[in-house]
Order: C-alpha cells, then sequence, then structure tokens
C-alpha cells in the first residue's frame, strides 16, 4: 500500500518530484533486489535438500553427510569471501586457485618447523601474492582481469618450481592434518573456521567503514573519491585479503589431503566466482552480499554432494553448475520498463 | 501536402506504467518550420511524452500523427524512417569514435559490402558546413569535442538521416551562453527548411528567443497548449507550479565574515593557469565564464581531485595539500561536483550511505551504528527539504533537485566550512531551482563560504556576493554581485577569436593533424 509522499519541511514550493520511477512506484519494491537474490537462494537450497532426502532417503539427510557437505564447502567458501570483496570493487581474482597451491607448497617447505610455521608460510605467501596483484591493479593501473591473469600463471609456476613438480607429504604433522580432521566442541575445524571467516566478512562487509569504503569504490569510483574514499588504498587492500584467505583456504585444503601438491587448487577461482555471482554480488561493482555469497558456496555444495551420490559423473556437475551460474544471472538481470 | 498539415499531431495521448500514469491525455502538435517549447516541472511527463513520439515507449492509448498520418507506435526504427530525430539530455555518443564514424553508426555507408569511408567523410563535412561548424574534422575523435561539438556532432548524426521532426531534449544544458547562441543559429536553419522542432528546457529565456510556441505540461496533463513564445515567464511558472512562486532569487548574502578559503597562484595546465582569489565566510562567491574556461577545473584542482602543479590553497588559514580529496575534506572543504550522478551520488545506493559517504567512521564504534547513522542523515535530508526525507529510499529515483539536496546534505553532516557547487541547478526545473538558490544562501547565512560555478549568468547576477569571471583558465574579472548584469559578464568571459566556439581541442583543420590523429 502506497504510503503518503512525505511533505517538504522547508523551501518554497512542492511540485511532484521523480523522474524516471514516478512517486509511489519505488515504495512499492519490498525487497531490494539483493534481498530478493537471498531468499530465492535460500528457497534453492531447501529444494535441494528436499530432492536429496527424497532421492537418497538413507545417505544424504544424515549429520555425517552434513558435514561431509560443509567440510567441502570451507575451501571454496573462505576464497568465495574474498572473491566477494574483490568483486565488490569492480574487480576480479582469477589467481586464487593457483595461489592455493603456491601457498600450499610454501607451507609443505617449512613443515619440518612445525604446524605454525606452516600456517604463517602459508598465509605470508598467500598474502604475498595478493599484495603483488593489489599493487599492480591499484598503483600500477593494471587491469584486474589481466593482472591476475597473470598471477594465476605466476604462482601455478611457483608452486611447481618449489615443490619440484611433486607433491609434499604432511602426514608427518599432527597440528596441520588438525585442520582437515580435527574438531572444535563436535565440528570439524574447517568449518568453523569457514564460519568465522564468513561473519567476520559480513561484519567487515556491513558494519565498518572499511566495508562501506569497498563497495563505493565499486559502485562509483569517481564519487567515491570525491567523498574521500581513499580508492587506490582500498583496491590495493581487497587483492592482499583475497590473498590472505586464499592461504588460509590452502591450510584448510592440505590439512585435509595431508598433502600439499603442485597442481592443487586448479578452477577453484571459478567456483568461487560463480559463488559470488549467483549470490547476488554483481560483477559490475557496487553491490555485494556476503549471506547470498555463503548461500551461493552451499547450493554448489550440496548440488555436487547430491549429484556425486547420485553416481552423475563430474561432467555432469560441471553442466549442472554452469545452468546454475547462467540461470542466476538471468534473474540477476536489472528489469526494465 | 498542405502546407498547414502539422508535422506532429498528438491526440489524447496515455501512458500507463504500473501504479501511475506517466501521460494523461497529452494534446499536442508542431507544425512545419516552428520550434514548439515543451516545459513543465520534473516528472511531469516531458520524457515520457518524447519517448512515445520517438517510438522507444508504446503509449497505451490515443493517437500519434506525421504530416497528416498515423504511425505505428512503440517502433524506434519507424520513427526513424518517418523523419524523427531525437537529441537526449545525456550525450549519447560513443566517444572512441571519430566524428565521421558516429554520424554514421548504425546507417554506415557501404561499398561491395565494405565501408564506404570516403564518402561517408564527405557527407559529414557536408552536413558540418550545413550546419556552419565545418572547423570540426570528420576524424576527430568525439572525446577531444568540447560538449558543444559534441552536441553539434549530435544533431549532424540527426541530419545523416531524413528530418522531419527534430526532438531536443534539454540540448542547453551543458552549453554556455555563447554556444547555446551557436545552436539557436543551428535550429533556425533547420526550421527555414520546413523541419518542425520539439524543444524542451527549463531555461524561460531560452523559449523568448527561440520559440514559436509554447506548452506546458503538469502531472502528466497539457494544461496550457500552443500559447505564444512571448508568454511571461512567471505566467508559464505559474502554469507549471499551478499557483505563484515567491520570488525566484533569495537576499543577497553580504559576506562580512573571515577569510574561510583562501587561493593562491593555482595552476593546473591546460585549463587553469593562474587563479588566486578569497571567500569570505558568509558569502556566495560565483565563478562566471564560457565552457571551457576551466571553472570546473579550478574548482577540481583547489579541491584535489585533480592534482595542482603549483599553487597553495588554504582552509581557516591551514594549508591544504594537493591531490587529496580526503585532505580536503578534513580541512573542511565540500564538492559538489558537475554532474551529480557520475561524480556525486551511487545511484544505487540509498540515500543514507549516499549522506554519509564522506563521514562514515563517525558512526562507527568498534562497527557502525546503523541507527545513529540514519537518524543523522535523514535530520540532514529533512533540513532540506528533501523530498522523500526517508533515508531507505535509492538515490536513483529521486529527481536532480532532490539528488542535489543529498549531496548537499553530506557536507551539512560534515559541516564543513566551504562549499565548492559546481552547476549546482543543472537539469532542474525553474521551482526547484529557487529553492536551491535559497538553501544555498541559508548555507552562507550559516557561516558557510560557498563558491558556485554556473553557466547561467542570469542567475550568477541573481543572488551572488561577489562574481569572478574566468577566461581561457583564467580570472579575468571580478564584479559586485548586486551591480552585474549577464551582458557585462559575457564581455569579460568572451575570448578574443570565437573559433574555439566550434570545436574543443585547438584541432587546425589543417590535414597534418588529421593525420597524426589517425595514426595515433
Amino acid at each position: 500500500m502506497p504510503m503518503t509522499p512525505a511533505e517538504p519541511v522547508s523551501g518554497v514550493t512542492a511540485i511532484p518530484d521523480g523522474e524516471g520511477p514516478p512517486p509511489g512506484v519505488g515504495r512499492l519494491a519490498l525487497p531490494s533486489r539483493i534481498k530478493l537474490q537471498e531468499y530465492t537462494l535460500v528457497v534453492v537450497v531447501l529444494a535441494l535438500v528436499v530432492i536429496g532426502a527424497i532421492l537418497e532417503p538413507d545417505t544424504f539427510p544424515t549429520a555425517d553427510n552434513l558435514r561431509a557437505i560443509l567440510t567441502q564447502a570451507s575451501v571454496v567458501g573462505v576464497l568465495a569471501i574474498g572473491m566477494t570483496f574483490v568483486i565488490a570493487t569492480a574487480g576480479i581474482d582469477l589467481s586464487v586457485g593457483s595461489v592455493v597451491a603456491a601457498a600450499g607448497i610454501a607451507g609443505g617447505l617449512v613443515v619440518d618447523s612445525g604446524a605454525v610455521a606452516f600456517v604463517a608460510a602459508a598465509i605470508g605467501f598467500g598474502l604475498g601474492l595478493g599484495l603483488v596483484n593489489g599493487t599492480a591493479i591499484a598503483y600500477g593501473k593494471v587491469v584486474p582481469f589481466v593482472a591476475t591473469l597473470a598471477m594465476l600463471a605466476i604462482a601455478r609456476g611457483l608452486a611447481l618450481l618449489m615443490s619440484d613438480k611433486s607433491p609434499i607429504s604432511l602426514l608427518s604433522s599432527d597440528g596441520v592434518r588438525w585442520f582437515g580432521t580435527g574438531e572444535i566442541v563436535g565440528v570439524p575445524v574447517s568449518i568453523v573456521i569457514f564460519a568465522a571467516i564468513a561473519i567476520a566478512g559480513w561484519i567487515l562487509l556491513n558494519r565498518t567503514r572499511y566495508g562501506r569504503h569497498v563497495v563505493a569504490a565499486g559502485g562509483n569510483r569517481e564519487a567515491a573519491r570525491i567523498a574521500g574514499v581513499p580508492v587506490r588504498r582500498v583496491v590495493f587492500s581487497v587483492y592482499c585479503l583475497s590473498g590472505l584467505l586464499a592461504g588460509l583456504a590452502a591450510v584448510l585444503l592440505s590439512g585435509r589431503l595431508a598433502s600439499a601438491s603442485p597442481v592443487a587448487g586448479e578452477l577453484l577461482e571459478l567456483d568461487a566466482i560463480g559463488a559470488a555471482v549467483i549470490g547476488g554480488t554483481s560483477l559490475a561493482g557496487g553491490r555485494a552480499t556476503i549471506v547470498g555469497t555463503f548461500l551461493g558456496v552451499m547450493v554448489f555444495a550440496i548440488m555436487f554432494n547430491l549429484l556425486t551420490q547420485l553416481d552423475l559423473a563430474t561432467e555432469w556437475q560441471q553442466i549442472v553448475k554452469g545452468a546454475i551460474i547462467l540461470g542466476a544471472v538471468l534473474i540477476q538481470r536489472p528489469e526494465r520498463i | 501536402m498542405a502546407p498547414t498539415t502539422p508535422v506532429l499531431e498528438v491526440r489524447g495521448l496515455v501512458k500507463e506504467y504500473p501504479g501511475v500514469r506517466a501521460l494523461a491525455g497529452v494534446d499536442f502538435e508542431v507544425r512545419p518550420g516552428e520550434v514548439h517549447c515543451l516545459v513543465g516541472p520534473n516528472g511531469a511527463g516531458k520524457s515520457t511524452l518524447i519517448k512515445c513520439v520517438s517510438g522507444a515507449v508504446e503509449p497505451t492509448a490515443g493517437e500519434i500523427r506525421m504530416d497528416g498520418q498515423p504511425v505505428t507506435t512503440g517502433d524506434p526504427s519507424r520513427a526513424l524512417e518517418r523523419g524523427v530525430a531525437t537529441i537526449y539530455q545525456e550525450r549519447d555518443l560513443v566517444e572512441d569514435l571519430t566524428v565521421a564514424q558516429s554520424i554514421f553508426l548504425g546507417h554506415e555507408r557501404r561499398r561491395w559490402g565494405l565501408l564506404d569511408r570516403g564518402r561517408m567523410r564527405r557527407e559529414t563535412v557536408e552536413i558540418l558546413r550545413r550546419l556552419n561548424h565545418e572547423a570540426i574534422s570528420p576524424r576527430t575523435y568525439v572525446r577531444d569535442l568540447r560538449p558543444a561539438g559534441q552536441q553539434v556532432v549530435s544533431i549532424a548524426r540527426a541530419l545523416s538521416r531524413h528530418v522531419r521532426l527534430l526532438i531536443m531534449d534539454e540540448p542547453s544544458a551543458i552549453l554556455d551562453d555563447s554556444e547555446i547562441e551557436t545552436m539557436f543559429g543551428v535550429v533556425r536553419r533547420l526550421t527555414a527548411e520546413g523541419v518542425g522542432v520539439i524543444y524542451i528546457s527549463h531555461r524561460l529565456d531560452e523559449i523568448r528567443r527561440l520559440g514559436d510556441r509554447v506548452t506546458v505540461l503538469t502531472d502528466g496533463r497539457t494544461v496550457a497548449s500552443g500559447l505564444p513564445a512571448t508568454t511571461s515567464a512567471d505566467q508559464l511558472v505559474e502554469l507549471m507550479v499551478g499557483r505563484k512562486v515567491g520570488q525566484l532569487y533569495p537576499e543577497r548574502r553580504r559576506g562580512n565574515g573571515t577569510v574561510v578559503l583562501e587561493v593562491r597562484g593555482v595552476r593546473r595546465l591546460p585549463d587553469v593557469k593562474h587563479a588566486s582569489f578569497e571567500v569570505r565566510s558568509g558569502e556566495v562567491l560565483g565563478i562566471g565564464g564560457l565552457v571551457g574556461a576551466g571553472r570546473s577545473e579550478l574548482l577540481r584542482a583547489i579541491y584535489g581531485v585533480d592534482d595542482r602543479e603549483v599553487g597553495e590553497v588554504m582552509v581557516d588559514g591551514r594549508r591544504v595539500p594537493p591531490g587529496r580529496p580526503d585532505r580536503s575534506i578534513a580541512a573542511g572543504l565540500g564538492l559538489a561536483p558537475e554532474d551529480r550522478k557520475s561524480q556525486a551520488l551511487l545511484l544505487d545506493w540509498n540515500l543514507i550511505k549516499n549522506v554519509t559517504l564522506a563521514d562514515v567512521g563517525r558512526f562507527q564504534r568498534g562497527l557502525i551504528r546503523t541507527r545513529a547513522e540514519r537518524g543523522a542523515a535523514e535530520e540532514q535530508l529533512r533540513a532540506l527539504g528533501t523530498v522523500p526525507a526517508d533515508g531507505s529510499r535509492i538515490a536513483r529515483e529521486l529527481s536532480g533537485g532532490n539528488q542535489q539536496k543529498v549531496v548537499l546534505a553530506r557536507w551539512l553532516l560534515h559541516q564543513c566550512r566551504v562549499l565548492l557547487l559546481d552547476e549546482p541547478t543543472r537539469g532542474v526545473d525553474v521551482a526547484t531551482k529557487a529553492q536551491l538558490y535559497r538553501l544555498i544562501a541559508d548555507l552562507a547565512g550559516r557561516g558557510l563560504g560557498v563558491v558556485v560555478v554556473s553557466s547561467e549568468l542570469e542567475e550568477l547576477c541573481g543572488f551572488c556576493t561577489r562574481i569572478l569571471v574566468m577566461r581561457e583558465g583564467e580570472l579575468v574579472a571580478e564584479v559586485d554581485g548586486a551591480a552585474a548584469t549577464e551582458l557585462e559578464l559575457l564581455r569579460h568571459a568572451m575570448p578574443d577569436t570565437q573559433e574555439m566556439l566550434a570545436s574543443g581541442v585547438p584541432v587546425p583543420a589543417g590535414v597534418a593533424a588529421d593525420e597524426a590523429q589517425e595514426e595515433a
């Protein structure tokens, strides 16, 4: 029900206002586009769960399977949170998959010095590569697509070079394996970390000045600059954040596999981008949602789990994944009257 | 065809959008060779009307006839065939194309399936000559032209097809006075050839200078159709608003406070050669001049959006470092840039976030306290009489005047000391303009120093304390606001030669320059 338009408090005249959508129309638009997208995804997730429960009543709706799904989702999930920040600035980080591999190898090289060294090296290396991305993009003015495409190749090359092309076993380090097999009050460590990162990401994006600046830098760079947003520094920082989270993802992945492989993480960047995009974060920048990204990650993870249980080959999984991305983006298209 | 048959006849036109009647029965006609002006407040339905005529929008009911024939509605390509050409408010040229490429975009001349570039260039030269703008080279890139030059290209594009009816939506918004005169010349040439022109403008003085008849549109209805162009501005405003508007300009502020902004020898070549001036607390300082004189660039250099090469800027006696908008803001400067949509607002954000953008940190105690943020933002919006003051509305939905208030609210929230306003009333209807003038004067009354850059010399004379005139990158004159006349300002503003009016860049028509451009 349209409300009566507010009367101007001061000013000389009241005249019908608003070229474009005339008064009243905007008020009827209930949830914002991001909210709508999130509700849709919740429905999709629930639908997938129901379908799974019907098709595989014995194996799908179980606590163990839920753990498996979430554990599986944690690596992509951590990357997708970082990716959401990058995409919010109208950027892209194609390098995260390779950075995961390189960071894992960097950790593997020092794993003999203990799990702490492993974690520090992995995260530090990821951050370092992110810093290179950020410098090239924010200060070198290289287009994000190109800069991170270059890093995709470089990081993979570094991973192969540092590992002499063979995986490094981490079986000897209980500390590292704890990230894959350990539990905190009954919840797998990787799930706890993913949840913590998601919550921290939500707060950072929605409830801090930094988050506001990130979205402003992507929404309208010039306007943000004129309003005093340190746009370059903000853009630089999101690639550092993405690199750092890629390092963390490497820790989770290596912990689960008990090894660091130079070929790990291939195409993970596409899953992370896909999750953010179906969640409602706009590739054009200026619109970002952590809740959406989280739901996007869950859609992928549940679907992957379900299709695997249904013995559908990976080629089908790829096709379904692609269809979901396309479908989500079609829903997102701006409406035109 | 009898000469009295109107080029365009619109009868009972209705356009409904879900929940809203944008047009509620509009009658309108344009005769061959006449300039028919269309005026009305923002949201009156002017844009919808021309979209119906140009085929971009399908009307819900009503009839459109061209040269006596009923036309198929909702089909832009048929409208083009019938000779309807539209020049929109926003420049709609592809900046990376050359002039010739732009003019023939979509109906390129071809030979043997390949582009006939020679012919397109020749025809471009011909059309530009017809418009008396042969100084523009067909090989110049659109981005290198000044707004006036780009507009000439838009008109030329319209003329490259068969034209019966030319629709111009606020063509003067981006032009200064002398460029407008040039554009009028172009329009008069076309009407002499029998073309009908629909001319939409918020500048009522233009109606008398150019128009033959006026139609007033309010709330999707024609309140007065086909009035003579001699109708007084007061009468037109009354028709638009439905009642009498108070005085257009507020009382002139007398700045007698201390100096809040001091600009010393600022230079940023090629646009700003040298500028020094002071702004006192409580005064409204106008900066006038032709488009391209470097006024916007001067503001941007002072504020630090663009770096300055030399020169000092002091706010309250403290130096402000160059090239750092964040530091300028901290020092107490605020800039409302020329183009609200592309430079000031995040159109998809709500009003709260747009207002607090420069100042979010203030609400952050660990996390942003959203309730406090909303309260503070809405307080400023209300104080400025923004409609709606509801902070959860999306900036895109607001009219130009209200969007401008959102930008002002941002700087009031920040309690800035000096406001730099670049074309604050561009694209805003007369009644809202009056509101904005009053607001700006009120801000000065609160002790702010206000700098207003405007291409409308009349408004500068109307309410500024002092007026500086800028010409070719330098401040050439200072005039007391109360004594200033448009003519005097214009005389100071005019450069010695008229050539720069035609094209933006000093591109000589010489072949050498053309070749160099082609290679680049």
